[in-house]
């Protein structure tokens, strides 16, 4: 029987992903543990390894395509196979055009958004009967769901996840308006819409639509950092050398762990306040933007800091993050001082509960004793999630990271 | 030159004949009633032809004609209360044993048939036929008929089946000291059979009051005798076992009744069994219509032989020679059967357009289909039940589960004379190869029964003391394998005979074995037999994992009407846990299972040993898992509401057991529950058990042979990822 290649789910929630590029062609002999394809996921590009040994018999996915977790991508002929074995297997893998049937009358009536637009003839979904039955009682259409269980199929756990989705009064973009064309715009080029490019747009109006975001503003005063700065980073090589957004993160992780209120995670049974100061860092690439994770960051020098968050970013522009590297985190930071933006405020990344916009550190005109003086300020915002953080926490925590920030002293010990 | 000494048996092989002063003391009543028996014998055999030629019986219909002889000297010989059972061709024993229980005193020759005739002769063709009004209701037809109160057992369609079965009621004879006898019928078939030989040995060792009466009627359907054994002098097989054995010319009647005398001195005297060898011959094949000369086995000359020697005519000319009976008496006698017969068929059998066909009126309605498989569980009305969790006494936490074994036992054996134990070392070893008997031999000699190492003789005896009803056999496999060499008696018989018979008989058996997984056995010591016994519907299944539940479940077993297997497990035997002190008396329902441990995201179905290695692997992966211990594992007991429930709420089935595919218990299970909760299961039911090869003796690889914790784990792993819910990788 030839060994079915599934496309494996890399990520938590991981839908779907583009095979960027297949590494063998049909009729290569593969090695068990060797590089078959890499994968494009919405967050990085992984290498695919075959877990048995075989040759390729077919390829299911053209380079460049797009599968769901768990489709077949490619079908390998195991010691024994030939051709004729895959000439079996042809007809399972094809798509089934099975008509949807039509909804039951006893479920028809459910007035959802999800059920308007029933599929007239879309491909059979495996779901599992559990999964149906609640679907139907609950009017949900198997066909918008991503199936977590055994090659895609749709379990319990999915129905209920998009159960509780539907549930939350929010205005989901319909697909049809996505899709129109604005009238009037002339001549353009369409960019295709990348598995990184779509996440950044669910999450991004997910996030601005459902959480309740309140802002704070504070000016910090960075002219002692600046001169330590200077200070340490005189002989350093260039490559090694402390970036005011290393300062930055240390004085995140120490206000953190003084108003550890603010680490936290928001879900609909609790918030969780998290033990571990993991910070995520905003990282622009090519694709879109990334955050990289920051671990233990209260418990690392500014040298580390400064080292780990070099070599995430840099694997981060490559697209070869790994899923634990990106995934967690209970706060994030957004630095774009380096484009010379005075401030701004950023969107939080869900589930965390705050976000720190940081602009440039420019010189400007400040009271000092009863003189104005010109000092080196940088104005921060704090984007936070009024579920789970108040304003005074909030404000608390701002206060905290100015202090450290202003005596960067504070940040070596 | 070595020496020779010629040995002596330890028992006597005799040729037994009726004289002319025998004849000539025969008594005229008794001469009568003989002949007037074996008419009646021979009409209802032509009927039954008859309407098996006319396609009105179905299946086989085996006649007797030619063997009356037999058949009636022997039963006239028995008391009322004497007992016996026959084989595939014994409607002319039933027969002659009903009627001599009817009609004690002897039926004149010209004396009309009563009512009493005419009702055992139509049960009796309604059985045969099928029908809701006969013995067993129509379930048993021409080879299992069963009227206890006559003293018929049950006659068995397997060759030497009932062998065992009759030793059962012989022990409980003479157990109970009434002096009574069994006759187990059998054919020159079945004298080479282990079942008939195995029995021979155990009654004899026994001294049991039984009769093993062959009927050589040279032919195992067309094999001839001497083909089928070195010395078709079949009652020289008395000789290997110490058993007085009787040879006689089955076709003279009172030759037979006079063996049959002797052998009943003999067996109601206390000497143990006794065999007689009849020569006898049917005149037709197997079974049908025709001679066998028509299949081409034997000449016609041969049967025309036989046939002047027919046990009627001889019996018919003895008492006109002696005047006792006249030439016209004898003509009106043969009339009078035939037209008794006539009626009775005439009361079942109606004519439609010119064809016949049965009464449609008659028959068992289909509903009856199941009935009586298993008992009603009534003797359970009444009975205080417990569960650990709310015991009203005081438990030992550290009670070694062995020890509660023999102690319920014991326990048992104190209040219930009726309990009697039976197994292979049960009486030594001080408690058996296991400790499971402690002490038993010693309160209860006559009680505790050390049997021969043949368990097909030893089940099927317990199956005839459990038949019987006096006595509460509990018997033990020292290895759940060994149910393969028992396979006849085990499934065939005890565990079909309520059911065959109509569905009203009890068969109180309980039967002990230890699942033995792990101690290096090998593989014909090391099944679980739940699986195969899970498809024998007259058998029900419990399986203790703690002690607590076994005093229950043992009790509960020990009560009920039907046979219970009893489930043990040896690494049960040492493991130690909470039972009762003093208080052995609690029952716990059969078909109750037990939620050792709650949860929300999968059920997991498992029992004896498996309970509380899965409790282990849940608890160490911290799943939120639902554990069920079944407790009851046949499918009447197997309680349906609790796994309902919990597969409501958790949409993941996993069942686990510990023994191999091919026998596993779970995959009926696994076909239940997909059918009846099919909308309910998020992922297919996933199951545990052990591999398709059997354990081997090699330690490493009985341990691959078995499901261990890390397969379980393994299986746990999956139904978590497959409803969404990935593990961490350990």
């Amino acid at each position: 029987m030839p060994f079915e290649v599934l496309l494996p789910s890399l990520s938590a929630g991981m839908e779907d992903a583009v095979i960027a590029r297949w590494l063998k062609a049909a009729g290569q002999e593969v090695a068990k543990g060797e590089v078959l394809a890499e994968v494009e996921t919405d967050k990085a590009t992984m290498e695919l390894e075959a877990e048995v040994a075989g040759r390729i018999g077919a390829l299911k996915v053209a380079g460049g395509g797009r599968a769901n977790v768990n489709d077949v991508i490619a079908v390998l002929l195991l010691d024994g196979e030939d051709d004729s074995m895959l000439a079996g297997e042809t007809p399972k893998q094809q798509p089934r055009k099975v008509a949807e049937p039509a909804p039951a009358p006893m479920i028809a009536p459910t007035p959802t958004p999800e059920l308007a637009k029933p599929t007239p003839a879309g491909p059979r979904h495996s779901a599992s009967p559990l999964a149906r039955r609640i679907a139907a009682e609950r009017g949900i259409n198997l066909s918008r769901i991503a199936g977590s269980g055994p090659k895609g199929r749709i379990v319990r756990i999915d129905v209920e996840r998009a159960a509780q989705a539907a549930s939350t009064p929010i205005v989901v973009p319909q697909p049809a308006a996505v899709s129109a064309i604005p009238a009037g715009i002339g001549d353009y080029e369409a960019v295709p819409l990348s598995p990184m490019r779509r996440t950044i747009a669910r999450r991004l109006v997910d996030a601005k639509t459902t959480v309740p975001h309140f802002y704070l503003n504070a000016d910090c005063d960075v002219d002692a950092l600046l001169a330590l700065r200077a200070e340490i980073n005189e002989g350093r090589d260039k490559g090694e050398q402390i970036s005011v957004n290393d300062f930055v993160l240390k004085a995140v992780a120490v206000a953190l762990r003084k108003v550890p209120e603010a680490n936290a995670v928001w879900t609909d049974e609790a918030i969780l306040r998290l033990r571990a100061v993991d910070i995520a860092v905003a990282v622009a690439t090519d694709g879109g933007l990334i955050t990289p994770v920051l671990r233990d960051a209260d418990q690392k020098s500014l040298g580390t800091i400064s080292s780990e968050v070099k070599a995430l970013a840099i694997r981060a522009r490559e697209g070869k993050l790994k899923p634990d590297e990106y995934q967690g985190g209970g706060f994030s930071v957004s630095n774009l001082g380096m484009y010379g933006v005075k401030s701004f405020t950023a969107i939080i990344n869900p589930p965390q509960s705050c976000i720190l916009a940081v602009g440039v550190a420019e010189r400007r005109p400040v009271g000092r004793g009863d003189e104005i003086v010109l000092a080196n300020v940088m104005s921060c915002t704090l984007s936070v999630d009024h579920r789970s953080v108040d304003g005074a926490v909030g404000a608390k925590w701002l206060a905290a990271f100015k202090a450290a920030i202003e005596h960067p002293l504070m940040l070596l010990v | 030159m070595p020496t020779f000494t010629d040995l002596t048996p330890s028992s006597f092989w005799r040729e037994i004949g009726a004289t002319r002063e025998d004849w000539a003391a025969l008594a005229p009543a008794l001469g009568g009633t003989m002949l007037v028996e074996m008419h009646l014998i021979r009409a209802f055999e032509e009927k039954v032809l008859e309407l098996a030629g006319q396609g009105l019986v179905h299946g086989p219909a085996h006649s007797a004609i030619g063997q009356e002889g037999g058949a009636v000297g022997s039963a006239l010989a028995l008391r009322r209360s004497d007992q016996v059972n026959g084989s595939h061709r014994a409607h002319h024993q039933f027969l002659a044993k009903a009627l001599s229980y009817l009609k004690p005193d002897g039926i004149a020759p010209a004396a009309e048939f009563d009512g009493n005739i005419r009702d055992l002769s139509k049960r009796t063709l309604a059985e045969i036929l099928g029908l809701a009004q006969g013995f067993c209701k129509g379930r048993g037809g021409s080879m299992h008929l069963r009227w206890a109160q006559a003293g018929n057992l049950g006659t068995n369609a397997i060759v030497g089946g009932g062998v065992p079965m009759a030793a059962g009621a012989a022990w409980a004879h003479k157990r109970a000291g009434t002096g009574d006898v069994v006759y187990t019928y059998f054919g020159d078939g079945a004298t080479n059979i282990g079942s008939v030989l195995e029995t021979m040995n155990l009654a004899a060792a026994w001294k049991l009051p039984i009769c093993f009466f062959i009927e050589n009627n040279r032919y195992a359907v067309s094999t001839h005798v001497e083909e089928a054994t070195a010395d078709p002098r079949l009652s020289s097989r008395g000789l290997a076992f110490g058993i007085p054995a009787f040879k006689v010319d089955g076709m003279d009647t009172l030759a037979v009744y006079l063996a049959c005398e002797e052998a009943n001195r003999i067996m109601r005297a206390g000497e143990g069994p006794t065999i007689i060898e009849a020569d006898v011959y049917r005149y037709f094949h197997q079974n049908g219509p025709l001679p066998g000369s028509a299949f081409g086995y034997r000449s016609k000359e041969e049967e025309a032989t036989w046939r002047k020697r027919d046990p009627l005519e001889a019996m018919a000319q003895e008492l006109r020679e002696r005047q006792v009976l006249s030439e016209r008496t004898v003509e009106e006698l043969r009339d009078r059967c035939v037209a008794l017969m006539n009626e009775v068929a005439a009361e079942l059998i109606e004519t439609v357009d010119g064809k016949r066909r049965i009464i449609p009126a008659l028959w068992p309605e289909e509903s009856f289909r199941d009935f009586g498989l298993r008992g009603d569980l009534s003797e359970f009305d009444g009975v205080r039940f417990a569960e650990q969790e709310t015991f009203k006494g005081s438990l030992d936490p550290e009670a070694k589960f062995i020890d509660t074994v023999a102690d319920v036992m014991t326990r048992r054996m104190e209040k219930d004379e009726r309990i009697v134990v039976l197994g292979e070392d049960v009486h030594r070893l001080k408690g058996g190869t296991n400790g499971a008997t402690r002490g038993l031999s010693q309160a209860f000699p006559d009680r505790v029964l050390g049997t021969p190492i043949s368990e097909n003789a030893f089940t099927g005896l317990a199956g005839g003391m459990a038949a019987d009803g006096r006595f509460r056999p509990v018997i033990e496999f020292m290895y759940p394998d060994f149910m393969w060499v028992a396979a006849d008696q085990v499934f065939n018989q005890v565990g079909k005979a309520r059911h065959m018979f109509g569905g009203d008989s009890d068969m109180p058996l309980v039967l002990r074995t230890k699942v033995a997984m792990g101690t290096g056995y090998g593989s014909q010591h090391s099944m679980d037999p739940a699986g195969i016994f899970a498809t024998a519907p007259g058998w029900r299944i419990v399986a203790p994992s703690t002690p607590f539940d076994y005093v229950g479940l043992m009790n509960s077993a020990l009560l009920c009407r039907d046979p219970v297997l009893v489930l043990e497990h040896v690494d049960l035997y040492a493991s130690k846990g909470a039972a009762p002190v003093d208080d052995l008396d609690y029952f716990i329902p059969l078909g109750k299972a037990k939620v050792v441990r709650s949860g929300a995201r999968v059920t997991i179905l498992t029992y004896l040993a498996m309970v509380e290695k899965t409790r282990l692997v849940v608890e160490d992966l911290g799943i939120d898992a639902e554990i069920i211990d079944l407790r009851s594992l046949d499918r009447a007991g197997l309680d349906w509401a609790t796994i309902e429930a919990s597969v409501k709420k958790t949409g993941n089935v996993l069942i686990v057991e510990q023994g191999a595919a091919g026998t596993s218990y779970g995959g009926w299970l696994a076909d239940e529950l997909q059918r009846c909760l099919f909308d309910w299961l998020d992922q297919p039911v996933r199951r545990v058990h052990g591999a398709e090869a059997s354990p081997s003796i090699s330690k490493v690889l009985e341990a691959a042979a078995c499901a261990r914790p890390q397969d379980i784990e393994a299986a746990l792993r999956c139904v978590m990822a497959d409803q969404g819910l990935p593990l961490a990788a350990a």
